[in-house]
């Protein structure tokens, strides 16, 4: 390989057939008198522009397109030599470091020697070796292309907005299901808004046994083992969930403020004499009708009970994640978007009540395609106020356009799986952590199941790894029509 | 070599293209120079017959062939081709050898002259296309081998037909391939009366080829000792044989094209010499560039 040329911190560099290089690759520049040298990584791998070559091409076809016979008599074998010159590649390398006595900087303010410079594949194990990629709490994630394990630290991800995004059925919800396992392992609290009970049987093996996060696993569907009596909530939190899922003006929401002083005041908080204190309310007859449509929302959702057995503590079951870790898996699957809005307002509203009054430390929220049930405002909530709280948001996602340009910004952490739509990947490539060129180039040729990971967990080394399997049931597998046949 | 008026027959002879099958052959070299040395130059010649045969093109290429010629080696090399290809027992010497620049046109001289005489031993019955003329008693065309050459072909049936895309040959101030047509296409004029001094002979007669619509016209020499009918035929053969695109055969266009290096071949053939010989190539500085910057012309096109 040869240093060909540098604008800004591209550098590109000429390799020849018998050199194997792919996009993700890495390689070290190494300039021995200057005693320094590049990390540069490959994003591109491109024809290198070898003069005469459509001339060559032209050449092995002039008869009417048909390739036409014939004998080469080359005593010289001159033959493999053009060969070797016609399949050059230019690699389109994007500068990631300068390695100076061992220790690592982002500069890439230094010209190495075009002439004197070494260029050589650097090793995935050396690259995670000179970023100290690893760690005191190590995950997993997966194999690199030169078969090492990456691993990233637990602590990358604590206090920081991750995105996972890619197109259908490339191993989104298997990474995040594989984030959220070792997470537990570490005793960390786990939220999952989980749209499609693909998380409901994480705590079973793939044959059907209990493995071992079995206890540690709570499900948590909305009117069937997830209903919560009026008492439980306080007004603000209903209030949100009035005033943001169910839309309700401001002026009635005024009158369901003074009615909930009421029957608070009369220890009578249930939904029986909600019903009958809006019925008998002293107000303008177009409050109470928009008061009881929102009453029968809530009463139609199932999600409300007076009937204190029925009712379960949501915080409870964060309290016994807390000492043990685990994971609080709310089923939204089946629940209508009117629903779903309801109980994701009232655990995002329980949780921040949680966190502020410090009965929580911080809790890792994983949210799959969240527009489809997260309210506008609640996106800047979650990645700036909440994260102060402590919960720290995971969004999962095969829409990139659906989470705001704000968002990508201050993702720290960004695993990304395959795309081939330029706007999907525009729209990614706006993210703070990364360059539009990593992004665009390497994640449209990413294979399933592999991943591009960008940000703290990998230092800021964009890294391309086969995510491991996963010995779980899985759930999230499409019904199919055609199933049984081949 | 032109030394009085030429003359040109006023009737044009017309041509209908003959399609009995007939094999049609043409044969072309290349050379370049591919670099220089700190003791002389690199040299890389290469030859590609052309043959259509059941409407099908086929080549045989020879080559690349590198050669590193110095003022010192220059003559054993150039003797020991000659011998090898013509069992030539005529030594050069200083005097009559080629200076070093003109190395790489006679080593292909010599490629080009000993293909010639493969084709016209191995074709029968056919049509053969040289590049340029019959014209010998030059120092890389000696007259005794294009008439052997001519004459092997003669025997084995076949009619040696040479293109010339450039000539200097002029009527009336003019030169003859820029004259006018003044008959649909296809058709010859045959130019009379042309004399050269000695040793320069012409082995063929010559026409003025316009073998398809448009401004395309070029030189053709046909062997002189083939009668006039069958020079007529020859060239409806070729009418009939193969695709003529601006009055310019394929098979000798491809001929060109096979042999003809690519950028990328000198590149890999620097790599080659460098690499298997150790060979290691001097750039020396363009003058006209250095001194008159860019109202220098540069070497290329000098």
């Amino acid at each position: 390989m040869k240093l060909y040329k540098k604008e800004g911190n591209i550098v590109q560099i000429l390799s020849f057939p018998n050199e194997t290089v792919e996009k993700g690759d890495y390689l070290l520049i190494e300039d021995s008198d200057a005693g320094k040298a590049l990390i540069a990584q490959v994003i591109d791998v491109q024809f290198a522009s070898i003069p005469g070559i459509l001339e060559e091409l032209l050449r092995s076809l002039p008869d009417g397109g048909e390739l036409i016979q014939g004998e080469d008599f080359d005593p010289l074998e001159i033959a493999p030599h053009i060969t070797y010159i016609q399949d050059a590649s230019l690699l389109i390398c994007k500068i990631r470091a300068t390695v100076e006595n061992e220790s690592l900087s982002p500069s890439s303010s230094w010209l190495p020697s075009r002439s004197q410079s070494t260029i050589k594949k650097l090793p995935i194990p050396k690259l995670l070796k000179l970023a100290k990629i690893d760690g005191q709490l190590p995950i997993v994630l997966g194999g690199t292309k030169d078969s090492s394990l990456l691993t990233i630290d637990a602590l990358s991800l604590d206090g920081r907005l991750n995105i996972i995004t890619g197109k259908k059925e490339t191993g989104k919800s298997h990474l995040s299901k594989l984030l959220m396992l070792d997470l537990i392992g570490y005793k960390a609290t786990v939220v999952v808004f989980d749209l499609n009970g693909e998380y409901l049987s994480l705590g079973t093996t793939s044959d059907g046994k209990r493995n071992a996060y079995n206890d540690k696993i709570h499900v948590l569907t909305p009117s069937q083992n997830f209903k919560i009596s009026l008492k439980q909530l306080n007004l603000q939190v209903l209030l949100g969930i009035l005033i943001h899922a169910l839309h309700l003006p401001g002026t009635s929401a005024r009158e369901f403020r003074r009615i909930w002083q009421s029957l608070k005041e009369r220890d009578m908080l249930n939904m029986h004499e909600l019903g009958e204190a809006i019925r008998n309310w002293h107000c303008n007859q177009h409050v109470r009708d928009a008061l009881f449509s929102r009453y029968y929302a809530l009463v139609n959702s199932g999600f409300f009970t007076d009937d204190t057995a029925e009712t379960m503590l949501l915080e409870e079951r964060l309290f016994k994640a807390k000492e043990q870790g685990g994971a609080i898996i709310i089923n939204l699957r089946n629940t209508s978007s009117i629903d779903r809005q309801i109980v994701v307002e009232y655990a995002l509203g329980k949780l921040v009540e949680l966190l502020t009054s410090l009965r929580l430390k911080a809790i890792f929220l994983f949210a799959e395609e969240a527009h489809l049930y997260l309210r506008e405002t609640y996106w800047d909530d979650i990645v700036t106020r909440m994260r102060h709280f402590g919960i720290f948001a995971t969004f999962i996602t095969n829409q990139p356009d659906t989470i705001r340009e704000n968002i990508y910004r201050q993702a720290d952490n960004i695993f990304l799986f395959n795309f081939t739509n330029e706007h999907d990947l525009e729209v990614v490539s706006r993210a703070a952590r990364v360059d539009a060129e990593t992004v665009k180039s390497i994640a449209r040729d990413l294979p399933p199941h592999y991943c591009l990971a960008l940000g703290k967990v990998v230092k800021d080394f964009p890294m391309v790894v086969k995510v491991k399997a996963l010995d779980v049931k899985t759930m999230g597998e499409t019904r199919l029509f055609f199933k049984n046949i081949n | 070599m032109q030394t009085q008026a030429l003359q040109l027959k006023p009737q044009p002879v017309p041509l209908k293209p003959k399609r009995q099958e007939t094999v049609v052959a043409a044969v072309d070299t290349s050379s370049m120079k591919i670099g220089e040395t700190s003791t002389g130059i690199l040299i890389a010649v290469r030859g590609a017959t052309v043959w259509k045969q059941n409407k099908h093109y086929r080549y045989m290429r020879l080559g690349p062939f590198i050669f590193h010629t110095t003022e010192e080696n220059k003559r054993e090399v150039y003797n020991a081709l000659q011998r090898a290809y013509f069992n030539s027992q005529r030594e050069h010497n200083h005097q009559s050898l080629p200076n070093l620049m003109q190395m790489p046109t006679r080593i292909a001289n010599l490629l080009e002259r000993w293909l010639q005489t493969m084709l016209s031993k191995t074709i029968g019955n056919g049509l053969i296309l040289f590049d340029g003329s019959l014209t010998a008693g030059t120092s890389d065309t000696p007259t005794q081998i294009m008439k052997e050459i001519l004459n092997t072909a003669r025997k084995k049936a076949s009619t040696v037909l040479a293109f010339s895309k450039i000539t200097n040959l002029r009527f009336n101030g003019h030169l003859i391939t820029e004259i006018p047509p003044f008959h649909e296409p296809p058709y010859l004029l045959e130019i009379v009366s042309l004399k050269t001094r000695p040793p320069i002979v012409v082995l063929g007669d010559i026409y003025v080829a316009r073998l398809t619509q448009g401004n395309y016209a070029f030189r053709l020499d046909i062997d002189k000792e083939v009668s006039p009918e069958q020079k007529i035929q020859a060239v409806e053969k070729l009418l009939g044989n193969d695709s003529l695109s601006q009055s310019y055969p394929e098979t000798l266009r491809l001929a060109h094209i096979l042999c003809t290096f690519t950028a990328n071949e000198v590149i890999a053939m620097q790599h080659f010499t460098a690499h298997k010989y150790g060979l290691k190539m001097v750039n020396r500085p363009d003058m006209h560039r250095l001194l008159f910057g860019p109202f220098g012309r540069g070497e290329g096109n000098s």
